[in-house]
């Protein structure tokens, strides 16, 4: 069945990559307009737009399941996009739409619930003998329960939640005297984002690398891997910079790992697009962490190196078709990298940078990929999450692409708030991650500085201060002469000269 | 202190103190002879059709912006990063030094939260004992809990928010007496 009508339910750069494959396959777009982004920049791209903006609701618009439900079945929607985020990974959206006959584009409920439950997971990857890591065997209650954990795994280890992701409710222990303190932070972190306070601990592996795998399968048990994507460079767990492939990876592993990512997917019938993390030590052992059951953010660097568009296959596939690919047609060539391009302040610890983007200039070229979810005169609100853009590059070889994007990321402009351009580039000029000598402590060990300067900025900056300094004084100075010889002179300023004759 | 009344004072020399005090020197800054400390130095300041503006040194573009400014108090971001300034025309400057001497050393030490966001949870009380480095309070912003930590150790003098407050960037959470 062709999917001839689609909903988004979300917001920002995503919509719009979402829709441009959407227009591609003659989709007719819907997009939420809500009363926190009425004017955003994503609204260009959706044919017509369901407008949440009047509504006075408790639940934030992209959360209200039914709400959004009942939108797409008043105007007759076939199918809803989730994007990453919002509800992307709710089972219980997936199973209204089934409910609802509205096409989720996604895995089944009880895939998103089983992969979903950290515990559930792990078990099904112990069943797939996929290697992870020793910790509790399910949640654990309360921090005695975690100490005695702790004290048989050894320490350092990991509080985690259950319903978790995207680095909230996460804590790394190192000792006992920690545990109290960081269960409680942990649990109620995990509330708050994601409704369910419960933890799991296990064993921290220090400095290893994040390598994920991209995979798709269809309904009827087609699945194919689209290689890894090297997502070690975060801080606080959320990724900054993320590549394909990896240096760390050759064509053995890659294919053992896509292979244990697959027959995850396998086991809890998985259908769509679906991402399964790992923890890769220094001794290139693997260690199996989560599964994404949804498009990532970093989904752009594996369209390049495999030539595929996966919203498209996402599509594809939720219309019950078969994969149109093969393993054997994937095929990993060149390099892609992507910064995200955050609204922080980089030289205030990363905190959010809020304020209307006066004015945007990305960078061009043929080798250079922008997804974008703002434009000149964009706000930047405190609602949401901080990504604003991505600057994808690709080339060659790694170190080409280090170079252009280096390059790129000079040339990217953005004024009116301070974003993540600066760290990146100093990422990109680092010796050991040119070398591709990097794991997740990158940030906290090897960056001395997070955000790059050049020698003369300052000086440049203090002309910049003394010229507009000089030019105020001046200013006040041509005003006065004016007035001495009485032209040009505001009939305000005047008037009160007069008066105080 | 010496005074120098009868110093012969350029009215276009001006001085940017960053916040580590280094001192910029700045002479006639709209001349083509612009000097900065001492060096002659060719830089061409100019607003583009584009919206931006742009510093050209030594053959290349700079996108500044002045992201804050009052008074004499500056903030000028370069490539992304930012600067702060006091700038000074020499006597003032003059006068500025002599005052920070006679300022005595503060022995109060101020955390100020780090980004907006809101208080979750307070972990110290008035007049306790605090180690450097000691968690203070848990800051929530952007779905995210973030320690802030007394980078002095001391007494805390005073605490200024309650749990569940909302602070602004910068807004005083605590007070430590080293």
């Amino acid at each position: 069945m062709k999917i001839k009508s689609l909903l988004i339910a979300n917001r920002g750069e995503i919509v719009i990559r979402i829709a441009s494959t959407a227009k591609k396959l003659d989709i007719k777009i819907f997009g939420i307009k809500t009363s926190r982004e009425p004017n955003a920049y994503y609204l260009r791209f959706v044919d017509e737009i369901i407008d949440f903006s009047q509504d006075q609701e408790e639940l934030p618009e992209y959360l209200d399941i039914e709400r959004i439900i009942e939108a797409a079945k008043e105007r007759g929607i076939q199918a809803i996009h989730p994007g990453y985020g919002f509800l992307a990974e709710s089972p219980y959206f997936a199973e209204r739409c089934e409910e609802e006959k509205i096409i989720f584009i996604g895995p089944s409920a009880s895939a998103i619930y089983k992969m979903g439950n950290k515990t559930i997971a792990k078990q099904i990857a112990t069943k797939q003998k996929v290697p992870l890591l020793q910790g509790s065997i399910g949640n654990v209650r309360n921090h005695s329960e975690a100490i005695e954990i702790a004290d048989k795994i050894g320490y350092p280890v990991i509080l985690k939640a259950a319903a978790g992701g995207g680095g909230r409710g996460m804590r790394i222990v190192e000792k006992e005297s920690q545990m109290e303190r960081m269960f409680r932070t942990a649990a109620s972190e995990a509330e708050k984002a994601f409704n369910d306070s419960s933890l799991f601990i296990e064993k921290y592996v220090k400095n290893p690398r994040h390598i994920e795998f991209q995979i798709i399968g269809d309904k009827f048990g087609n699945y194919i891997h689209l290689g890894e994507r090297e997502c070690s460079i975060q801080r606080k767990h959320q990724k900054l910079i993320e590549e394909s492939p990896s240096v760390a990876i050759n064509d053995r592993l890659r294919s053992e790992m896509g292979n244990a990512a697959i027959r995850i997917a396998r086991a809890v019938n998985y259908f769509n697009a679906g991402t399964v993390e790992f923890l890769l030590d220094a001794d290139k052992k693997y260690y199996f962490m989560e599964m994404n059951t949804r498009i990532q953010v970093e989904h752009p660097v594996t369209e390049i190196v495999t030539n595929t568009d996966l919203i498209e296959l996402q599509i594809i596939v939720a219309e019950n078709k078969k994969l149109p690919v093969k393993q054997d047609d994937i095929n990993i060539k060149g390099w892609a990298i992507e910064c995200r391009i955050n609204a922080e302040d980089v030289q205030g610890g990363f905190s959010p940078s809020l304020g209307t983007i006066r004015r945007i200039a990305y960078p061009r070229g043929k080798n250079i990929r922008i997804d974008t979810g703002v434009t000149d005169m964009s706000v930047v609100t405190p609602y949401y999450d901080s990504m604003i853009a991505k600057l994808i590059v690709y080339g060659e070889s790694r170190k080409k692409v280090l170079n252009s994007c280096m390059n790129a990321l000079k040339k990217f402009w953005i004024s009116g708030i301070k974003t993540t351009i600066p760290f990146c580039i100093q990422v990109m000029n680092h010796k050991k991650f040119k070398k591709g000598d990097f794991n997740t402590s990158f940030i906290e060990k090897e960056l001395k500085k997070p955000y790059y300067q050049e020698s003369t900025d300052e000086m440049l900056a203090a002309y910049v201060a003394a010229f507009d300094f000089a030019a105020d004084l001046e200013n006040d100075r041509t005003a006065f002469i004016n007035f001495e010889h009485g032209k040009n002179i505001s009939p305000w300023v005047l008037k009160k000269r007069i008066r105080s004759l | 202190m010496k005074l120098h009344p009868r110093r012969k004072s350029n009215p276009d020399e001006y001085i940017a103190v960053s916040q580590k005090d280094k001192k910029y020197k700045i002479l006639n800054p709209f001349s083509e002879e612009i000097i900065i400390n001492s060096k002659k130095t060719d830089i061409k300041i100019f607003e583009s059709d584009d919206g931006f503006t742009y510093l050209l040194y030594k053959n290349k573009k700079y996108l500044v912006e002045i992201t804050e400014k009052s008074q004499n108090k500056y903030t000028v971001m370069i490539n992304g990063v930012s600067y702060s300034f006091t700038v000074e025309s020499p006597i003032s400057y003059m006068r500025k030094k002599y005052l920070d001497k006679q300022q005595v050393q503060c022995k109060i030490e101020k955390v100020n939260a780090p980004m907006p966001g809101k208080i979750i949870e307070l972990l110290v009380e008035e007049n306790a004992e605090i180690k450097e480095g000691e968690p203070i309070a848990i800051l929530e912003a952007m779905k995210m809990q973030n320690e802030i930590s007394s980078h002095v150790s001391g007494r805390v003098k005073k605490i200024h928010v309650r749990q569940n407050d909302s602070v602004a960037k910068g807004e005083l959470i605590i007070e430590i007496e080293r």
